[in-house]
């Protein structure tokens, strides 16, 4: 246990310098965002007064946690994607020769995954508080919702680790990213899940990341919904890409 | 740092997808402080079995020990016994070197107190104290070489594996190079598993010599044994005229079975040793030819490749023309 730690600490402490030392690193995981909220938030501000939309915490609160989880998501994606140029540019093996216990690696990138994130996050919500955003949940509300955004920033950092692993080249970002867009954006991201209509309501009640959205939307306005569905989601989802992940670092071991 | 184990393989072997057997069954002993030099030409096997040894690629075939651990089934133990300088670099442009040897110390888990006064002496040992806090992009290949030698050696390894740590360098960095692994066999202790496609430095650096062709080992033993086992010089000569060149060749046939040698030039392999270059010399007068160029040339590992696989070791030229020396004649 203690050599996957000390591998694991080692790993965060490196991916962390890299990105707060190099701004080409952490901008586009602070920029994609940031220009989600804007034009979302700033640009359909008026998607409010639609009748039927009924979210307590106004507009700039029902998109701030859309952008919240997204990068969360993209945060862990945009980690596969330095794991897999650390594979092409042969980096990975310095890693893999000297790490006692490999799966620490991964649990490194996880960390530097979080890290990211957690700088992201923060200037996400000060720029939305400082955009007017309400906020009406209780601080345990608010901790849920860091909490859910944890679990999808690890969830994704897993996935797209697994991917990188698997493929072990840069080539592999679209796969990375892609079904992670796909499934935020064919959830509920502009409306609330009753106004949407035809194909895309369908998809979005049954897209895993829908509960995750209402449920961080409820927690925001205060009136928590679908939190035990989205734990439950969130948890379901890092438990199977834990398994792919390591199951990629095995496909990476096997092929030296 | 001795261990007394050293490494053992036995029928190691590793095929790829297509059923491409890249190291096709190889015995190895490697005894604790030798330093073993792994000789073949480009994609002969050797860095296969050194990423097998390493545990960086399991094998499909065959068993071995490292250290006295299973690659397989002991990997972390493995790991933890070795150092690796594998044939590119692996090091990241936006780290210095200290902060990679901070990294590398890291991983194998050493305290932050350890961690700074090994990293402080091995930047010293390497000459990159001054470039210590550059990032490794602003390297020259030398500088990254022997960063990556002081990452390899940061938890006092007791086997040192270095894949082709010289390919690439000048002169004056190769020397250090090999100083220093000499040193780390001859004062360490240490096991030295050293790949190469440079006959000088297998002759310079092994105690004894593997040399691997088409992911099997032809022939191992000291350079001397191995040498000995040729036996024979052979003799090359330039005519003075291109036109005498089969002249020339008739004449030398006389005192021994030709071998490749240069494209103006006709070599063989003298029967009757080196004591037989005086007829020759006689002989090539008698006809009246004339030479711009003759020369003896002893037994070289070059030559044990070409005796046992029928063609010369690719790279051989390579390293000459790197130093600058005369044009090889692999006779």
């Amino acid at each position: 246990m203690r050599s996957f730690v000390f591998v694991a600490l080692a790993v965060a402490w490196r991916g962390v310098h890299n990105a707060f030392t190099n701004p080409a690193i952490l901008l586009p995981s602070l920029l994609f965002p940031l220009f989600f909220f804007t034009a979302f938030a700033g640009g359909l501000s008026r998607v409010s007064d639609v009748p039927g939309f009924d979210y307590p915490a106004g507009y700039t609160a029902f998109q701030f946690v859309f952008v919240f989880l997204q990068s969360a998501a993209f945060g862990g994606v945009f980690t596969g994607f330095a794991i897999a140029r650390d594979f092409e540019s042969g980096f990975a093996r310095r890693l893999l020769l000297a790490a006692p216990r490999r799966t620490g690696i991964v649990a490194g990138y996880a960390l530097v995954a979080l890290v990211r994130w957690a700088a992201t996050a923060s200037v996400v919500t000060v720029v939305a508080l400082l955009a007017g955003m309400d906020v009406l949940g209780d601080p345990a509300e608010l901790a849920a919702l860091v909490v859910l955004g944890l679990l999808v920033n690890v969830a994704a950092v897993l996935w797209a680790a697994g991917v990188a692993m698997r493929f072990r080249t840069l080539q592999a970002g679209p796969l990375m990213q892609v079904p992670v867009f796909l499934t935020l954006f064919l959830a509920p991201v502009y409306v609330p899940l009753a106004l949407l209509d035809g194909w895309i309501h369908a998809i979005a009640t049954v897209n895993p990341a829908t509960f995750l959205l209402e449920a961080g939307r409820g927690l925001v306005a205060g009136e928590p919904v679908e939190v035990a569905a989205a734990f439950a989601v969130a948890f379901a989802a890092v438990a199977l890409f834990t398994v792919w992940a390591l199951r990629g670092l095995k496909s990476a071991e096997s092929a030296g | 740092m001795q261990d007394e184990h050293g490494i053992q393989a036995e029928g190691l072997a590793r095929e790829f997808k297509g059923g491409i057997r890249a190291v096709d069954g190889i015995d190895l002993q490697v005894a604790p402080g030798e330093i073993y030099g792994f000789l073949g030409p480009n994609g002969a096997g050797k860095s296969t079995t050194v990423h097998m040894l390493t545990t960086l690629l399991p094998p499909t075939a065959g068993t071995a020990r490292v250290a006295g651990f299973d690659v397989v089934r002991e990997g972390a133990q493995v790991r933890a016994a070795i150092g690796a300088a594998l044939q590119e670099a692996a090091l990241d442009p936006l780290l210095t070197g200290r902060e990679h040897l901070r990294l590398q110390t890291a991983l194998h888990g050493m305290g932050k107190a350890e961690r700074k006064r090994r990293g402080e002496a091995l930047l010293e040992r390497v000459g990159l104290t001054q470039a210590a806090d550059r990032k490794v992009q602003t390297y020259s290949g030398g500088m990254k070489r022997r960063l990556d030698l002081a990452l390899a050696l940061v938890h006092e390894p007791s086997i040192l594996f270095l894949d082709e740590p010289t390919t690439g360098l000048d002169p004056q960095s190769r020397n250090a190079l090999w100083t220093e692994v000499a040193r780390l066999a001859r004062d360490e202790g240490v096991t030295v598993f050293l790949t190469t496609q440079y006959l000088e430095e297998a002759d310079v650096l092994a105690d004894r010599v593997g040399i691997i062709d088409h992911g099997r080992l032809v022939a191992e033993g000291t350079p001397a044994a191995l040498k000995a086992e040729i036996g024979r010089p052979s003799v090359e000569a330039i005519p003075a005229d291109p036109s005498e060149r089969d002249a020339v060749a008739r004449t030398l046939e006389r005192f021994g079975r030709p071998v490749p040698g240069s494209p103006k030039g006709v070599a063989v392999r003298l029967d009757g040793g080196e004591e037989a270059l005086a007829d020759v010399v006689r002989a090539l007068d008698a006809e009246g030819l004339h030479l711009a160029h003759l020369q003896l040339h002893a037994p070289t590992l070059d030559d044990v490749f070409l005796a046992k696989t029928g063609r010369s070791l690719e790279g051989a030229g390579d390293e000459l023309d790197t130093e600058a020396e005369p044009e090889p004649v692999p006779a």
